[in-house]
């Protein structure tokens, strides 16, 4: 309700600053009323004109009127102008003519309009890299060559083959699929590209385990140059893949040839070792990587913004969301590729510097809608009005909709039935209202379509006529009956009657739920003291809530005490003493050093924490918790670390290398082991900064002294998204990089002042030694100890690796699957500073929003308890997945007297505890066995 | 030129990011408008998956 | 001879109430002796429900939630599972054949998933005559 969405809409121009924007809005035409279609399709049935599907890759057509795809939103039609016969050339209006619901509008114009805004976020995304013209590739000239975009369609069960797999040049079989990693990234010769796209490594993985579910037994290698799975459980995905016997190819791609007929291809490339190598296939798919699109560039241009010569906006990495231009904010691929968590998270963060700076104009814009005071109609006999709708034709086309409508006036509390064109349109709506005020209705089904689709709308409608929203029921009769079964329309108008009994059987059992609210202490308990810890309780902090910081050490800052720069160079020590200062400083903030929290009870909105201080508990009342608790660094056994004094970790390396200690600064040869505790069957992840981390301290020694001879052995350079530029950078300074197997690892051995490390030469398939003044041990970052303890304190999930497990890994980032609970930074997975910041400040919109709920009333489809029926036998504790049931205190009269009591925050109305309960002592409100087991009678009782 | 500051944030690009940034942003007190070049929002994900969910960016 | 049988099909709200839908959208055909009943979780379903179902006439019932790990209230599925998979025996001793119950996990994606466990239904039904 307070978003306004503007399809087919361009920001023309950005005028104004910080807190006070207005901004010049273009919109083009649809053609289409939005007010009026109510996407039932048959304008797009009977328009002629076939266009290539570019939502589909072009692999599959569609009308000139059309949606973009099935589940679109907004779910309304819209006219391409470019290929409308009508609008072309004045001829058809075909559509207009099947339109029941006159929504067709040729006279639509374009329109511009100003807004005024206290900030701007700009999220403009990319588009795949277009490989067509490119001959390594030969896309574009053989037919079995495919993006990795189309693939994505040919796999879908919803796309043009069903999801089988077949050979595009002859629909033959594939028995063998080529993976080409790379394709418009980290190449600057065929593309433009040097930076890596950051996601397609992971996704050709998906696409390869998929490719593999679908075709049984077909053959997939994948061609790569380094595999870059930094991400969250993506190096146990990659284990899986080669598990599932994947082939995995290190090299460089040469070239695609056509072998005779054309109906496969020959793969040149050269391996690893250097040598030229040849394979045929009968696909192959290229692997897109992302670019900045023409419209991001214009956005850029006309917000007065300046990308880089890569297309991406730059941004700090300690305001990793913030423009060069104060009040206006990017996120998603705008700065730099990325995956859809990342994006995820960045959104998150932009909404919380969007309204940082906002906050005493929060509330003054937004909507809120009166209803009338709700009739109660506990006692009152049931009335039920049905609404048969004909949904244009989408139902009347198949089911007979007045047979359906006589037979429901016949069924029992029935008192008014009616039929209507589109019963979800504006204006039946308000007639539907008349109609329940008119006739002392206290029931309504409306036999329609999905109640996924449209039960929040006609919700509404019984609010506005004084009803309590849940006394309503659908009988889904499109969806189940005219859509499905249209070549037997007496099945479905016999299927559609049963449909609309068993929903008014079920409606006559429903009662009016009262809302359910929630009270929220806004107090914020955040845990962990370092950068995202911090980060967080100054975002919860400026907007006003009070905030609990608790550190188990004895100051704050955390890990990046031990940091020195980021990847883009910037000063950490400046950054993380400035922001020690200002958490100190915020009125609203308070510390407990030396403090751990030790016991925990409550639920979202309601927790009590107990923190222990040296001997003392402490109790903490709070709404929400942030989680951020950090990670350590794993202490190697390997490499001769216990035995030299010049074998050290990357960390002691830094120290050294920044207090001048000889053996960095006098050293000569330097080499850096990578992997080292990361990506091992007892920690089977990698460590995401360790690539990066490794060659910026190879840099650094180059530049200080270019004739510093610097190794770096690695497994595979993840230097991922815009980090590939310091990759780049390295090797064009003399770095040198050699390939090792985790199956022949390197070895150092200690001479008197020097050490001597042993690695096979891939290309030479020789052992190597390298002399070395000193090594450098890139190791893993560990789960902390405490994320055990808080995981058993507040009974949230941790992940194989020990890391905290978040709700889901690609919509929730941030927040943990039990409520009123978030997390930021290394606890979650290893990560840079910039992306630990971006995620804390995540948090803070996710915890803002949930804070936010004080006022709104929560979903009342919860479950309760029938006191005379429940008979204490306590079955529904265990089962509850939410422990939202316990024991009710009031009734511990001994033995038998117990009775359970339902927490409605925590209940998600699952049902779990009522089906079973033997006693009908606990029932899902809107769904109960009683109404569930009338709509079975019903369905028997034509 | 506006004096006071507004209560309401424009948000460029209706795919995953945007549809985020703006639900985040209404549910916590201002006013969005949502602005997509195309004619749906659903972004490059809505592509990747075919069920993107519609209750994720339902308003 | 299709509408001759009667399918009880129990959909969890999540996932195979939404393949339902999709199905419908994509206007695939299964049989029109299926009536789906709209549960918000596959645990929602007490075993009572599924006998009532046989005992006033219905040739088959299916459960159908989410696929595993998908579950939208974390584990309900399971639960269903372990909860339900005991009425087959019972099924037996009522001399109804257990084929003619049948949990079906699929996605919110899986049209295709959702009416097969239909077709396929409707086959059993017809091989048990």
């Amino acid at each position: 309700m307070n978003i306004e969405l503007l399809t087919l809409t361009d920001v023309e121009q950005v005028e104004g600053e910080i807190g006070r924007f207005r901004v010049k809005l273009r919109q083009r035409p649809r053609y289409v009323n939005m007010d009026r279609c109510m996407a039932c399709g048959e304008c797009a049935r009977v328009c002629p004109q076939e266009v290539a599907d570019a939502f589909n890759g072009g692999i599959t057509t569609r009308k000139a009127i059309y949606l973009r795809y099935p589940q679109a939103v907004p779910l309304k039609y819209q006219i391409d102008p470019q290929r409308c016969l009508k609008i072309q050339s004045g001829t058809c209006g075909a559509c207009e003519k099947v339109c029941q619901a006159q929504a067709i509008n040729w006279e639509d114009r374009e329109r511009s309009w100003t807004v005024d805004v206290g900030s701007i976020i700009l999220a403009p995304g990319f588009q795949p890299f277009d490989p067509r013209g490119i001959r390594t590739w030969g896309y574009g000239i053989f037919p079995n060559v495919i993006t990795s975009m189309e693939l994505e369609c040919y796999l879908s069960t919803a796309g043009p083959t069903q999801g089988r797999l077949i050979r595009p040049s002859d629909g033959g079989p594939v028995r063998k699929i080529a993976f080409v990693q790379c394709v418009g990234s980290r190449d600057e010769n065929n593309c433009g590209h040097g930076y890596c796209s950051a996601v397609c490594c992971m996704s050709a993985l998906k696409e390869a385990m998929l490719a593999k579910e679908v075709g049984g037994d077909v053959d997939v290698a994948v061609f790569f140059l380094d595999m870059r799975t930094p991400g969250k459980d993506f190096e146990r995905y990659y284990e899986k893949a080669r598990r599932r016997g994947i082939r995995f190819n290190r090299c460089r791609v040469h070239s695609l040839e056509p072998v005779g007929d054309c109906q496969r291809l020959y793969f040149r490339y050269i391996t690893n070792e250097g040598r030229p190598a040849r394979e045929t296939f009968d696909l192959v798919v290229l692997s897109l990587g992302m670019e900045t699109n023409a419209d991001a560039r214009g956005l850029a241009e006309r917000s007065g913004l300046q990308l880089n010569e890569d297309g991406f906006l730059d941004t700090s990495s300690f305001q990793p969301v913030a423009t060069e231009r104060p009040g206006i904010y990017a996120c998603g691929v705008y700065t730099g590729p990325k995956d859809i968590p990342g994006s995820v998270v960045e959104a998150s963060a932009a909404a919380m510097a969007a309204a940082g700076h906002l906050a005493e104009v929060r509330n003054s814009l937004v909507r809120s809608v009166e209803f009338p005071q709700e009739r109660d109609v506990a006692h009152e006999e049931a009335r039920v009005g049905v609404f048969v709708c004909c949904c244009g034709s989408n139902i009347a086309g198949v089911i007979d909709v007045e047979e359906v409508a006589e037979y429901a006036k016949h069924l029992p509390h029935v008192v008014h039935v009616e039929t209507s064109l589109f019963a979800c349109s504006q204006d039946t709506q308000e007639w539907i209202r008349r109609r329940i005020e008119q006739l002392g209705l206290n029931r309504l089904v409306v036999a329609a379509c999905s109640p996924r689709s449209h039960e929040p709308l006609f919700r509404e409608t019984l609010k506005n006529a004084g009803l309590n929203e849940y006394l309503f029921e659908m009988a889904n009769i499109r969806n189940q009956a005219s859509w499905v079964h249209a070549h037997a329309p007496r099945e479905a108008t016999d299927k559609a009657k049963d449909l609309v009994r068993m929903a008014v059987a079920k409606v006559v059992l429903a009662e009016p739920l009262p809302p359910v609210q929630a009270n929220v202490n806004p107090t914020v308990l955040v845990i962990g003291g370092g950068v995202a810890g911090m980060t967080a309780a100054l975002g919860m902090a400026d907007q006003g809530y009070p905030v609990h910081l608790v550190e188990k050490s004895s100051q704050l800052g955390g890990n990046a005490r031990h940091l020195y720069r980021t990847w883009k160079g910037e000063a950490i020590p400046e950054f993380v003493e400035s922001l020690v200062e200002r958490v100190k400083a915020h009125p609203y903030i308070s510390i407990y050093l030396r403090s751990q929290v030790v016991k925990a009870e409550g639920f979202l909105g309601n927790f009590r924490s107990t923190i222990r201080k040296g001997n003392s508990p402490l109790i903490l009342d709070h709404g929400v918790a942030i989680v951020a608790v950090g990670a350590t660094a794993y202490k190697p056994q390997e490499y001769g670390y216990a035995e030299s004094q010049r074998v050290l970790t990357a960390l002691e390396f830094d120290k050294l290398h920044a207090v001048g200690d000889e053996r960095v600064a006098k050293g000569r040869s330097f080499v850096f082991i990578q992997c080292v505790g990361s990506r091992e069957p007892e920690r089977p992840y990698c460590s995401r900064v360790c690539c990066t981390h490794s060659i910026q301290a190879a840099i650094e020694l180059k530049e200080e002294d270019p004739s510093r001879e610097i190794t770096i052995l690695y497994r595979d350079i993840r230097t991922y998204g815009l980090r590939e530029k310091l990759y780049k950078k390295a090797r064009e300074m003399g770095v040198v990089f050699i390939n090792y197997d985790m199956h022949d690892k390197p070895s150092v051995r200690l001479g008197p002042n020097e050490l001597y490390v042993q690695v096979t030469d891939h290309v030479l398939h020789m052992p190597l030694s390298i002399r070395a003044d000193v090594v450098i041990l890139a190791t893993a970052i560990v789960p902390h100890p405490d994320v055990k303890d808080l995981a058993q304190v507040y009974r949230i999930p941790i992940n194989e690796d020990g890391f905290f497990q978040e709700a889901h890994a690609k919509l929730r980032p941030v927040d943990f699957a039990g409520e009123g609970l978030f997390l930021a930074g290394l606890a979650h997975y290893p990560k840079p500073l910039d992306e630990t910041i971006a995620q804390a400040m995540a948090a803070v919109a996710q915890a803002t929003r949930v804070l936010s709920i004080r006022r709104k009333d929560v979903d009342a489809i919860k479950a309760y308890v029938v006191e005379d029926k429940c008979d204490g036998c306590g079955l529904c504790l265990d089962v509850c997945p939410f422990g939202a049931i316990d024991w009710d205190p009031k009734s511990g009269g001994g033995e038998g007297t117990k009775l359970v009591r339902i927490n409605a925050i925590l209940c998600k109305g699952c049902g779990s505890c009522q089906a079973t309960c033997p006693k009908d002592g606990v029932r899902v409100a809107g769904f109960t066995y009683h109404q569930l087991m009338e709509q079975v009678r019903s369905c028997f009782a034509a | 030129m506006i004096q006071q500051k507004v209560g309401a944030v424009l948000v460029v690009g209706g795919g995953i990011a945007g549809i985020q940034a703006a639900l985040d942003l209404a549910d916590t007190g201002f006013f969005v408008y949502l602005v997509e070049r195309r004619g749906a929002i659903g972004g490059t994900m809505a592509q990747l998956d075919k069920t993107f969910p519609g209750n994720e960016c339902s308003m | 001879m299709k509408h001759r049988f009667r399918i009880i099909a129990f959909a969890c709200h999540w996932c195979a109430y939404a393949a339902a839908d999709l199905a419908g959208t994509a206007r695939m055909a299964y049989p029109a002796s299926v009536r789906i009943i709209r549960v918000l979780c596959s645990s929602m379903v007490h075993p009572h429900l599924v006998l009532e179902a046989f005992q006033r006439g219905a040739d088959g019932v299916l459960v159908m939630g989410c696929r595993e790990g998908e579950c939208h209230y974390l584990d309900g599925n399971l639960r269903a599972k372990d909860r339900l998979s005991a009425l087959e025996d019972m099924l037996e001793t009522m001399g109804i054949e257990s084929e003619r119950f049948r949990l079906v996990w699929c996605s919110s994606a899986e049209a295709e998933r959702f009416t097969q466990a239909c077709v396929e239904m409707e086959q059993t039904l017809a091989s048990l005559g």
